[in-house]
């Protein structure tokens, strides 16, 4: 075929000129571009994927909440009749199923003390309940010698609660009276509480405590049940012991709350402390002590009728 | 005055002769003819062969736009043959113009002219250029600007600022012994040592006094101070995480190594929280009482690095607080404030010999929640002894200094019972300049000086 002219131009051509390169973004002037921003992003991900020498914080475990309270009382069955043992262990599990808590009974002499006087088994089995019961809240520590009143009270809401909590705390307060310099925190706010325990009238009462299961509780425990302490014959034992760590390590007192004594922790008499009104969720007899164990049995008489219809009617 | 060489033309008109300068003004020849007559000439041809500075921000869109400079700049111009004055306002116009809109080119003749020798150049030549100032740059960078300092120091950077050396210097203020020359020099020596390090890998270092207070009516409390000088500094430097605390008696040997490196960055490896792979006190370990929960009665805590707070060496007899670490911590609150009870002290402190150290092991031994939150590092990775200490049994590959290890730091623990604390200071110092010597003084030392050696028979420093 011969042409005397070479071939048309199509008559419809296209838009655009052709790409020269398959992808428009790698065109020859943006190359650079795209070559920083490359080594841009490399740099940061060497910055983030480079071994860090501050690692990760510590995080302790946290209490899921069930059960919310673990009710402790130690008991002492060498010296007790039975029949009082069972009916304090009763009031206890009635209270306890009421709300969905959980109790914990430990013996004395369950535990080796290393020749410390047995009122120190309290400590150990504090620190035993939060093994136990690692999910747990608060772990309530209540003295043998005592009934729970009125059972309508939650633990969580009737102290724990930080707005109530913050209402109840004494303040500024010496820690052990009557003339203690070191003094409670007036600055402290009801969700830094890990402690809260009362006064009577003849210093710290280490009858009826309550704890917020952490690594907080673990250190103060362990720091109160430390040998040293036990073997230092404190007068009033672990009470003593008590007083002590409270005014000389900060670390400690900034966690307390000083609450009213009754709150937690009314006795039967007026004689050591406030005294029991109706109303009150727990009574503790604490005279009695001083005489024998028979005494502190026939002291419960008066309230284990009341604690029963109490416990009945609600 | 004679000239150093003669004097020569410089392009511009006048004269060069860079011997002699002491005229007032500080100049040799008459520069005025430059902006005169010399540079519009000169410059108008750079402008011509490269136009505006690339940044400038009009694009070569269009064809008028494209071309229109090089046209009109191609046509003939009249302004050099104006009469003087004229031209004078002209320029002054001309530079006006400029400034209201466009960068001006004619105050920086430099800048032109290298665009010229820039145009010029090949791309070959380009990037040999280039690579020359990249070099350039990076010595300037590494060497004589504090940007690496300064990098190394930034916590999300280097991470130096997480990291706090404390010193403990003036050790007993010279209240039971008299502090002589050399107390002064191993003082003198140990901090500047100290200084370097922190200096190089942009640590924090605080220096405190360790000298001798009666704090209280009937007792020296010095060495409880540790607790004191740690929660003090916590609180001076809040960017802190680790606080290294070194006795005075140290001297840092492999200043190369940093902390990260050397044991931070892989904590886990390095550590040992199991105390019985190393337990000269015989402390039964884990925790048997059924009270305890499964992470306290756990040889190894719960085995992850983050719940490791405290880090201490031990030697021959224990625990060694020469030369340890702890981190910022809630827990590390509690053990600083747990440390030093009075009832513990009114019971022991006739048997505890070392104090504070000796408190540490007893809470140790007692306390769970210690426990679990200490861990052990190897001796020799933060605290060497130097044959002197610790020798009822001779040399210990776990306890003594071996340089061929090249082991990070020496601490002469108990060099003031009877040995000489400023002799092997002073040996360690010189050994450490030899072992970190540059390549240029090992190529003096080990083959310069050693030829000359062999060939005349004399030593020679170099």
């Amino acid at each position: 075929m011969h042409f005397a002219y070479p071939p048309r131009k199509t008559s419809n051509p296209p838009p655009f000129l052709p790409r020269s390169s398959k992808l428009p973004t790698l065109r020859r002037s943006r190359l650079k571009i795209i070559a920083i921003v490359g080594l841009v992003f490399i740099f940061l991900v060497y910055l983030i994927s480079r071994p860090r020498s501050g690692h990760g914080r510590f995080e302790q475990h946290k209490p899921s909440g069930k059960p919310p309270v673990v009710v402790v009382t130690v008991l002492d069955e060498s010296k007790y009749s039975k029949e009082y043992i069972n009916a304090v262990k009763d009031n206890r599990i009635q209270y306890a199923q009421k709300h969905g808590y959980q109790t914990f009974f430990p013996k004395v002499g369950d535990y080796d003390l290393k020749s410390a006087p047995p009122s120190w088994t309290g400590v150990v089995a504090m620190r035993h309940a939060l093994t136990k019961f690692p999910d747990c809240t608060y772990v309530w520590y209540l003295e043998q010698n005592s009934y729970i009143m009125n059972p309508q009270l939650k633990i969580e809401e009737h102290v724990m609660k930080s707005s109530r909590l913050e209402q109840l705390m004494i303040k500024d307060h010496p820690v052990v009276p009557p003339d203690s310099i070191i003094k409670t925190f007036s600055h402290l706010k009801g969700q830094d509480v890990d402690f809260v325990l009362t006064q009577d009238r003849e210093g710290l009462s280490s009858g009826s405590f309550i704890l917020r299961n952490g690594e907080w509780a673990k250190f103060f425990l362990e720091t109160w049940f430390d040998p040293l302490y036990r073997s230092y014959n404190f007068q009033k034992a672990e009470t003593h012991a008590l007083e002590h760590i409270v005014q000389w390590h900060p670390t400690i007192l900034a966690r307390l709350a000083l609450i009213d004594q009754r709150i937690i922790n009314a006795y039967s008499k007026g004689t050591k402390g406030a005294e029991y009104k109706a109303g009150d969720i727990v009574v503790r007899f604490v005279d009695c002590l001083a005489t024998s164990p028979k005494a502190c049995e026939t002291e419960s008489q008066k309230f284990s009728q009341q604690w029963r219809t109490s416990f009945k009617n609600s | 005055m004679s000239l150093s060489r003669s004097p020569s033309p410089v392009p511009g008109g006048g004269w060069s002769s860079p011997g002699l300068n002491i005229s007032t003004s500080g100049r040799s020849s008459p520069t005025r003819g430059y902006s005169a007559s010399g540079t519009p000439v000169m410059w108008e041809s750079a402008r011509l062969k490269t136009g505006y500075p690339s940044f400038s921000t009009q694009r070569n869109n269009g064809f008028f736009s494209r071309h229109m400079r090089n046209i009109s700049s191609s046509l003939p111009r009249f302004s050099s043959s104006l009469p003087h004055a004229e031209k004078e306002k002209e320029k002054e116009k001309e530079k006006e113009q400029l400034s209201r809109g466009r960068w001006s080119v004619r105050s920086v003749p430099l800048l032109g002219r290298l665009r010229g020798i820039m145009g010029r150049m090949g791309k070959k030549m380009k990037i040999r250029l280039l690579i020359l100032l990249m070099l350039l740059l990076s010595i300037i960078i590494f060497y004589t600007t504090p940007l690496v300092y300064h990098w190394r120091r930034t916590s999300w950077l280097g991470g130096g600022q997480k990291f706090v050396i404390i010193l403990a210097a003036n050790v007993g203020g010279g209240v039971t012994e008299w502090k002589g020359a050399r107390e002064w020099a191993i003082e003198r020596d140990s901090v500047r040592n100290k200084k370097k390090y922190v200096a190089r890998w942009g640590y924090e270092l605080e220096i405190v006094d360790m000298s001798m207070k009666k704090r209280y009516a009937h007792e020296w409390r010095e060495s409880w101070e540790k607790v004191d000088f740690i929660r003090t500094s916590l609180r001076k430097y809040p960017k802190a995480e680790w606080i290294w605390w070194l006795d005075l008696n140290t001297f840092i040997m492999e200043p190369s190594y940093s902390l990260q490196d050397h044991i931070f960055n892989k904590l886990e490896n390095h550590v040992y929280r199991d105390i019985n792979e190393y337990n000269p006190l015989n402390i039964s370990h884990p925790l048997t009482e059924p009270h305890l929960d499964a992470v306290s009665q756990s040889p190894v805590g719960d085995g992850n690095a983050n719940s490791v707070n405290l880090i201490l060496p031990q030697d021959c007899s224990g625990f060694n607080l020469g030369s340890f670490f702890v981190r910022r911590s809630p827990w590390t609150d509690r053990l600083l404030d747990v440390w030093w009870d009075p009832v513990a002290y009114e019971q022991k402190h006739m048997e505890w010999e070392h104090k504070e150290q000796d408190a540490l092991e007893q809470l140790y031994i007692s306390q769970p929640w210690i426990r679990k939150h200490t861990a052990f590092l190897p001796q020799r990775m933060i605290n060497s002894f130097p044959p002197g200490a610790c020798s009822e049994n001779g040399n210990d590959t776990r306890i003594h200094y071996d340089q061929r290890d090249r082991d990070f730091l020496v601490n002469m623990a108990g060099c003031e019972w009877g040995r000489d604390c400023w002799g092997e200071m002073y040996n360690y110092r010189e050994l450490s300049y030899y072992l970190n010597r540059s390549l240029w003084e090992r190529f003096k030392e080990d083959l310069i000086a050693l030829i000359w050696f062999k060939i005349t028979g004399r030593k020679v420093k170099l």
